[in-house]
């Protein structure tokens, strides 16, 4: 492995970029967390102190968990945090092990991808209808579905990337 | 043309009326296509939500779905309109509407939107229930909060009344009931007893705000893909099952009725609803000065006898 | 042949080392585009996966757990918790056990259990010298008692898809004496491994430091309060409860504990974001997954295959609990609830066996299901909890399934286990 402060430029720029998103995903999420604890406290606020259930706040719980989980989830392929199971993987030779990294990364990239085109048909499919009581378009609810897609995309290319250099720092998950 | 496997959708468990009816269908299209047209039935909601479902017919993933047009509504709009509260004067006025122009336009909306409606199922009316008293005039339900399914017609109509609109996930209801989360909710008669929410609400007041009916949907694709021959079949045999399912439907609301009764339920006949209707008025300037195009409709149901 | 897609791509992602998260994803989808249906359909079903309202708490419970470990409270409560038992041998994961099953009659969620008791306890336990494995499969397993001590979300379920003629709250009631039973057998594992392990006990600090232990701990142990006098009183739902926890932890650990800075809350913010997205991309995955195995009808061609053997009643129900526990391993509860009980119900109705006991049996026999391998949403939150990896947290965990088999095997074959309280308050 080589030291990062050894590779080309663009390369360390790239990396700066994906940690960057990956770091604005965090505030993103983590806004959306306090958020969803925020407006569950005004729900109940609002049948005892005013006697007017906020009547938008399930659908737009539903909402802020589909930025969660899915911009949350991209993260987590960017940092490893997933579950997965690494018992072959560390059972066979560095060689064999490089190939099963690659094709893992490629899966994921594959499947990011298809995230992407077929959240963004599915987001354009239900834009016209909408979601009720809060009158939004329903396709918001596939949006964080398809942005979580891409980003995956864009964080396993990352990582293929980095492994094509020889810059692959990964370490199993809670090795 | 080779043999066809059709997959439908239906959110009943085995032996609901619409279950019962749902398998009859796949029967007598069967018999009546020469077995060149089968359908897998998935019973029990196993697909998925109702609206996720529709979708799936829509998309063609499912060719055939027993749906209620309550969730048809934020997708055409024309089916929305069955939402408008007291819109029908009871069922039956509801199957003279479906059967004439009224349920031609409403098929029209929906036709537009990937979804051609074969029969109309019967859903009965729904009335309040809760656990405090008997509602007789909107003055009761002020101050109630009320559990209501997500739509801006049913919260407007819970607002208009005095009470407190509540949006809640089903399986929440039950104990939020029991517990006075909510006071009350409203439902149809097999519905307030498969779920048990007449052991925590004794009260069912017949306000019958909303006759919403059902609809057996096919793939307007795949329907309009077939011979006129067979399009003529698959039509008559939802007719026939959408006749066996009015008839079980029947039986099961008086045989659930006579169950919650003999739980201990306390029922009132409401002996004038016109207060409530006239409550509506806001809730029916709201929508359509919303829905403009949609005011000969509802004219239409309106004056239909 | 497309199960054979299906079943045989998951296994070649997952043993590659693809999450397994999205080893059910990119299975669930090459099946669909396998059988030619809208691919844009497997991209609905992981998203309603997750848009399910009673999945709503779980963030809550994640982050008043992360709020409460980073905030000083589970420190506190975990002081009083040893004081008060630490002197029987392995008596934090008796503490454990018991802690699940009043918590878990609160939320009625074991996923939920695991965020919020497992988040705190699963560091202490290690702390204090206890093997993380140890640790995540005592968690684990008794997390499960939050679907058989009432209220549950999933009797709902299961009361809906039996299809009217159950009463709810007396399926509430069955399941008391159920879940305090598995309860029982789980502490009971709890302390025999414990023993064999050589965990030691801690010296009982005298009745003046339990006190005190008692005093500090007060202001935490008041959020469970909250949590259960808010729902049994109606003040709020239990989702809603979630959420007031949360709000709650953040309250007391500010203004009471004055543990909780800014780096301290962001951690708490950051920690509880990346769990609950990997639980809910696991639930949301799993989603497609499911609707694939209904479309092959698994579950129903399972039955047929298991009727065609024997009609001896005994063997039936063995039967049934065998392929319970097999649909278990591989698929989510609400989804087999709704599938099961339509089918198994009439055959346990023909042998004679109760309704009320027969969604005891459903409830344990899926609830195991969520302890074990490939598919086990309780497992994987607790080896997540845990930071441990599932491999090593399974090769140790027999004891604990052993002593839920053995509740399970009572409870199918004594029918007063599940029967008497309901009789008894509710003739
Ligand atoms: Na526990
Ligand atoms: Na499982």
């Amino acid at each position: 492995m080589t030291d990062p402060d050894d590779s080309p430029r663009h390369l360390g720029a790239i990396d700066r970029t994906l940690d960057a998103i990956a770091a604005l995903c965090r505030i993103i999420t983590g806004v959306a967390l306090v958020a969803l604890t925020a407006i569950f406290g005004w729900l109940v606020f609002g049948r005892y102190v005013l006697n007017a259930t906020p009547t938008w706040v399930e659908q737009v719980a539903f909402l802020l968990v589909m930025v969660i989980a899915f911009l949350g989830a991209a993260v987590g392929v960017h940092e490893h945090t997933h579950l997965a199971v690494t018992a072959l993987r560390s059972a066979v030779p560095a060689r064999v092990r490089a190939v099963l990294v690659i094709a893992t990364d490629l899966a994921m990239a594959g499947f990011g991808a298809l995230m992407l085109l077929y959240g963004a048909r599915l987001t354009l499919f239900k834009w016209g209808s909408q979601i009720p009581l809060i009158g939004l378009p329903e396709g918001l609810r596939s949006l964080p579905l398809t942005v979580g897609g891409g980003l995956i995309l864009l964080f396993s290319l990352g990582h293929l990337l980095r492994r094509a250099q020889r810059r692959d720092l990964r370490r199993d998950t809670f090795e | 043309a080779g043999a066809e496997t059709w997959r439908g959708w239906n959110i009943h468990v085995e032996g609901y009326p619409n279950t019962v009816a749902m398998d009859r269908f796949a029967e007598l299209l069967d018999e009546k296509t020469d077995g060149e047209i089968t359908l897998q039935m998935f019973h029990g909601g196993t697909l998925g939500s109702q609206p996720d479902a529709i979708e799936q017919v829509r998309l063609g993933g499912l060719a055939i779905g027993n749906f209620n047009l309550g969730p048809i509504g934020p997708i055409a709009p024309e089916a929305n309109v069955v939402s408008l509260p007291f819109i029908f004067k009871d069922v039956d006025h509801m199957f003279r509407v479906l059967n004439g122009e009224g349920g031609q336009m409403i098929s029209d909306g929906m036709e537009a939107k990937g979804l051609i409606p074969l029969a109309w199922y019967d859903a009965g009316a729904r009335s309040f229930y809760n656990g405090d008293k008997p509602i007789n005039a909107p003055d009761d339900v002020a101050g109630m909060k009320v559990r209501v399914m997500n739509n801006d017609l049913y919260s407007g109509m819970i607002s208009e009344l005095g009470g407190n609109p509540s949006p809640m996930a089903f399986a929440e209801v039950y104990q939020s009931l029991k517990t006075g989360v909510v006071d009350g909710a409203e439902n149809n008669w097999p519905s307030y007893e498969s779920t048990g929410h007449y052991e925590v609400a004794g009260y069912y007041s017949l306000s019958q705000h909303l006759i919403i009916p059902e609809c057996l949907c096919i793939n307007a694709d795949i329907f309009n893909g077939l011979s006129e021959e067979m399009q003529d079949a698959v039509t008559e045999a939802a007719q026939e099952s959408a006749a066996l399912q009015r008839d079980l439907w029947a039986e099961r609301e008086a045989s659930s009725r006579e169950t919650v009764e003999a739980a201990g339920v306390q029922t009132n006949e409401i002996a004038d609803k016109t207060p409530f209707a006239e409550a509506m008025a806001p809730v029916y300037e709201a929508y359509l000065s919303q829905n403009a195009d949609l005011r000969p409709l509802v004219e239409l149901i309106q004056s239909t006898d | 042949m497309g199960l054979l897609v299906l079943l045989g791509l998951f296994g070649v992602c997952v043993l590659i080392g693809v999450p397994v998260a999205f080893a059910l994803g990119i299975s669930a989808i090459a099946a669909f585009w396998y059988e030619g249906l809208p691919l844009m359909i497997g991209f609905q079903r992981i998203i309603s996966g997750i848009n399910v309202f009673s999945l709503m708490a779980i963030p809550f419970f994640i982050f008043a757990g992360e709020l409460m470990f980073h905030g000083g409270i589970a420190m506190r409560l975990v002081r009083f918790a040893s004081a008060a038992v630490g002197a029987v041998r392995g008596g934090l994961g008796i503490v454990n056990v018991f802690s699940s099953m009043l918590f878990g009659g609160i939320s009625g969620s074991a996923v939920a259990d695991i965020s919020a008791l497992g988040s705190i306890l699963v560091p202490v336990m290690k702390e204090k010298g206890y093997d993380a494995d140890y640790a995540v499969n005592v968690t684990v397993t008794s997390s499960i008692a939050g679907i058989i001590i009432p209220p549950s979300h999933n009797m709902i379920i299961f009361a809906i898809a039996a299809g009217g003629g159950i009463s709810i709250s007396k399926l509430f009631l069955a399941g008391v004496v159920p879940g305090v039973l598995m309860c029982l057998c789980l502490a009971l594992a709890a302390y025999l491994v414990a023993v064999r392990r050589g965990y030691r006990a801690e010296t009982f600090p005298g009745w003046v430091a339990l006190a005190l232990a008692f005093l500090g701990a007060l202001p935490g142990l008041m959020t469970a309060v909250i949590i259960v006098g808010g729902v049994l009183s109606g003040v709020f739902t239990v989702t809603e409860s979630g959420a007031f926890g949360a709000i709650y932890a953040f309250l007391v650990t500010l203004l009471v504990y004055r543990n909780i800075t800014w780096e301290n809350f962001r951690i708490a913010v950051r920690q509880s974001v990346r769990t609950t997205a990997m639980v809910m991309i696991l639930i949301a995955c799993a989603g497609a997954f499911a609707y694939m195995l209904t479309f092959y009808r698994v579950p129903s061609r399972t039955v047929e295959l298991m009727t065609g053997l024997t009609d001896n009643p005994i063997l039936i129900l063995l039967l049934i609990n065998l392929v319970l526990l097999v649909l278990g391993m591989i698929m989510d509860m609400a989804a087999l609830i709704l599938i099961c009980t339509p089918i198994f119900l009439p055959v346990a109705n023909s042998l004679g066996v109760d309704p009320y006991q027969f969604g005891m049996i459903l409830l344990v026999n899926l609830g195991l299901g969520l302890c074990t391998p490939p598919v086990g949403s309780c497992l994987f939150v607790g080896c997540a909890v845990g930071k441990l990896p599932m491999e090593k947290a399974v090769r140790t965990i027999w004891p604990f399934y052993f002593a839920i088999f053995l509740a399970l095997m009572l409870i199918t074959f004594v029918p007063a286990i599940s029967l008497t309280l309901p009789g008894l308050v509710d003739p």
